[in-house]
Order: structure tokens, then sequence, then C-alpha cells
């Protein structure tokens, strides 16, 4: 945290090279929120660029105060997402989700074998397709809880809503998701029997 | 503890998370244990936060992180010394400007053309708008003659080809036309020869090819009209 914040200094100085570590630093994750938010990697990429040029525009607007800076980034890259989400509305409607699956993360776990990579690889896709399903206010809950790992006061500093309408999002955006897993067929089973 | 199926729902995330303790926690268990379908409920969610939390986090794109850097630090990059007076070069070797210059320059090379001048003997007057114009004009309509004078010669080429090939199978003249020896002096052999070469004109018909008979006036066969006289 402290590191981003002595980042984002030496970037208002106007030390490019900082900016590029700061990109490198945060691409992966604000891709990740594009992806699972849109299902699409083109829109994702493309999202991802916009989130970028904006933070890059209004960085001097952040005090590290008010919070941390992947907070702070995380909330942008929402609050992009929503107006994405506004903008491309009626597009969506006869728009697909299986278009333009990008290369899954498990292309990354060498360690695997063949046979559990193409299994999560599927999940993936079922998850993508699960969650394009839900509301937007519980679809970011859950992404940015469950996929994204951010705690309670960080959600709630993203996206300015009570810590009890957080939880609540969440508890129901996970309930939701595993009922839209089970109509598609797919019946995840906890590893250790919960 | 009084524990329902709606306090499950309400309370999953904090059990799943192990936020429930003490009495909620057992009540939770309890009701887990004899509601099927809120055990099915927790097996579910349970199942996909676990499957959720092993998903590493996707990779982005190679490019994604060059498009960012290009699109921030490096377009606002200042060129030093000379080179930022030449800032703007490399613009022109973008396609768009490439074909944009050879357009305009074909376009003048057209006009040029169109407007008869010769570089080499290219005088002050001819640069007066007026005379471009009428030189152009000119120029046009002379094209136009042209290309018309070619379509009709065409026509005429595929009149008369058409015509050949339709009568394939008709009877060739008669022998005694073709022994007939042509008398030079014979007019009206003359003019037949005439008309044959008039046709491959497009039906121009030139004076100079005329018989000298028929630029006289026609004798008068009428007896009972005004009084023409044979000359």
């Amino acid at each position: 945290m402290e590191a981003d914040a002595q980042l984002v200094q030496r970037c208002l100085r106007g030390d490019g090279s900082a900016w590029e570590q700061l990109v490198r630093q945060h691409t992966r994750r604000v891709y990740n929120l594009c992806y699972r938010f849109t299902g699409n990697s083109t829109e994702a990429e493309d999202l991802s660029q916009d989130v970028f040029l904006r933070i890059y525009r209004t960085l001097a607007s952040y005090r590290p105060a008010d919070g941390a800076f992947p907070t702070w980034l995380t909330s942008v890259t929402r609050n992009l997402l929503v107006d994405h989400y506004r903008r491309t509305r009626r597009d969506r409607i006869t728009d697909s989700i299986d278009d333009a699956m990008p290369v899954l993360e498990e292309r990354h776990s060498s360690a695997r074998s063949p046979d559990r990579l193409a299994q999560a690889a599927e999940l993936s896709m079922q998850l993508q397709h699960a969650l394009s399903r839900l509301s937007p206010e519980l679809r970011e809950a859950v992404i940015l809880r469950d996929l994204q790992s951010l705690e309670y006061n960080e959600i709630q500093a993203v996206l300015q809503v009570p810590e009890g309408t957080v939880k609540s999002r969440i508890n129901r955006g996970r309930i939701e998701l595993a009922k839209v897993l089970e109509q598609m067929g797919v019946r995840p089973q906890p590893q250790s029997g919960a | 503890m009084d524990w329902n199926c709606i306090l499950t729902e309400e309370r999953l995330s904090d059990f799943l998370e192990g936020n429930l303790v003490g009495n909620e926690a057992a009540a939770f268990t309890a009701h887990k244990g004899t509601c099927a379908r809120c055990a099915t409920l927790v097996a579910q969610v349970g199942g996909l936060l676990d499957k959720m939390h092993g998903l590493e986090l996707l990779e982005a794109p190679d490019t994604l992180q060059e498009k960012i850097l290009a699109a921030t630090v490096r377009r606002h990059e200042k060129k030093e010394g000379w080179r930022r007076w030449f800032a703007w070069a490399p613009l022109l070797w973008q396609p768009r400007f490439a074909v944009g210059i050879a357009t305009v320059a074909a376009c003048g090379v057209l006009v040029v053309q169109a407007g008869g001048l010769t570089p080499a003997k290219l005088r002050h007057a001819n640069l007066n708008p007026a005379d471009m114009f009428r030189a152009v004009n000119r120029q046009a309509h002379m094209t136009y003659a042209r290309g018309a004078k070619f379509v009709n010669d065409l026509r005429v080429v595929y009149e008369i080809q058409s015509r050949l090939q339709e009568t394939p199978s008709q009877q060739p003249p008669p022998r005694q036309q073709h022994n007939q020896k042509m008398d030079p002096r014979d007019p009206q052999q003359k003019s037949q020869t005439h008309r044959g070469r008039n046709a491959s004109r497009g039906g121009i018909v030139y004076a100079q090819d005329l018989p000298a008979q028929t630029l006289e006036p026609p004798i008068c066969l009428v007896t009972d009209g005004p009084n023409w006289s044979a000359p």
C-alpha cells in the first residue's frame, strides 16, 4: 500500500517509470474485474485501457488517507463498468456471452494435469455465463468478494453502500449464482464437505 | 434456538465464512441436518465458493500494458532538440496521407492534361482562369466527340458483323456479277464501291467520294410540270 502511495507521488512529480510500474502491478487486477463483469475479452481490454486513462488524468485526486490505492483503483473501475453497463444495456440483449472467451487462467498453472486444466477451464466458462445472468448489483458484489478477494470494508468503500448492504448483496449473489449454475446442470460440491 | 429456512439463507455466508459462533452456529447446523433443501443449498454455495476461491486471476493480454503506456505516458513524452521540429514527420508515413498525396497529384495531372497545358511551354497567360476554363471546356468537348465517334464506329462494325452472321447460308450473288468486269468509267459501279467503303465509316458520306453525276440536278421526267431542262 505504502509503495503504491509513493509511486503515485513519483507519478505526480512526472516520473514516467513510476507510472509504468503502477500499470504493470495493477493491469491484471483491473482486467480481471472488467472481464468478469462484461464476459467479453475485447470489451474488458478496452475498458481496462479506459480505466488507466482515467486514473492517469485524475491521479492528483487520489488521497492516501481515504483508502488504499487498489481500493481507489477498484472504485474507479467499478464506476466505469457501471457506465459501460448502462451504455450497452440495449446491445447486450442480443449479444451472446459465448463470443471471444479469453485464454483462461489455468494456462499459467503448469503444475496441474491437463484433465484438471480442462475441468477448471470449463468451470470458468460456466461461472462466467452464470455471472452474466445476475443483476449488476449482485454480480459486482460477488466478483469483488469472491474473485477479487476484497475485504468487506474495501467493498463498502468501492460500492459506497453500508456494510450490511454489502453483506446482504454478497449473500444473495452467491445463492443466486448457485441456483443459476444448478439450472445449467452444474453442481459444484464442497471439497471439504462443509 | 428457533431456526428456519429463511434464517439459513440470510446467514449462509456468515456460516460459510466462519462468522457464526455459539448458539447461532449450533442452530444453523441442526437445521441443516433436518432440512434437505437447506442442506443442498449449503452444499451448493459452499462448493461454489471453494471453486471460485480456487480460480486464479485471468492473465491480461500481452499487449494491454503496452497499449496503456502508449496511450498515457509515452504519448506525452516530449522530443528534445531538433527532433521536436520534425515531430510531425511520422504522420506523413501513414498510409492515409500517402494515398491522399497520390490522389492530389493524380488530380493535378488530369487537370493539366485536360487543359492542354504543356509544362515546358507554360506562359503567364495560360494561368488565366478564364483561359484555363476555355481550354478545359474545349478539351472536354473534343474528348466527348472522339468518344462519340468511336462508339458510332463500333456500332457500325458490330452491325455489319451481326448481319454477316445472320446470313451465312444465303445464296452467293449471281455468277454474272462476279464475272462482270469493273469499268472504272462506269459511275454506277463506282458509287457502289464507294457505298461499301462509306459503310465502314459509320454511314458518313464525304462529298469527294460521291460521283460527279450525283451532284448534278436530276433530269425532270414529268412532262406537265414546270419546265425543267436537261443540262
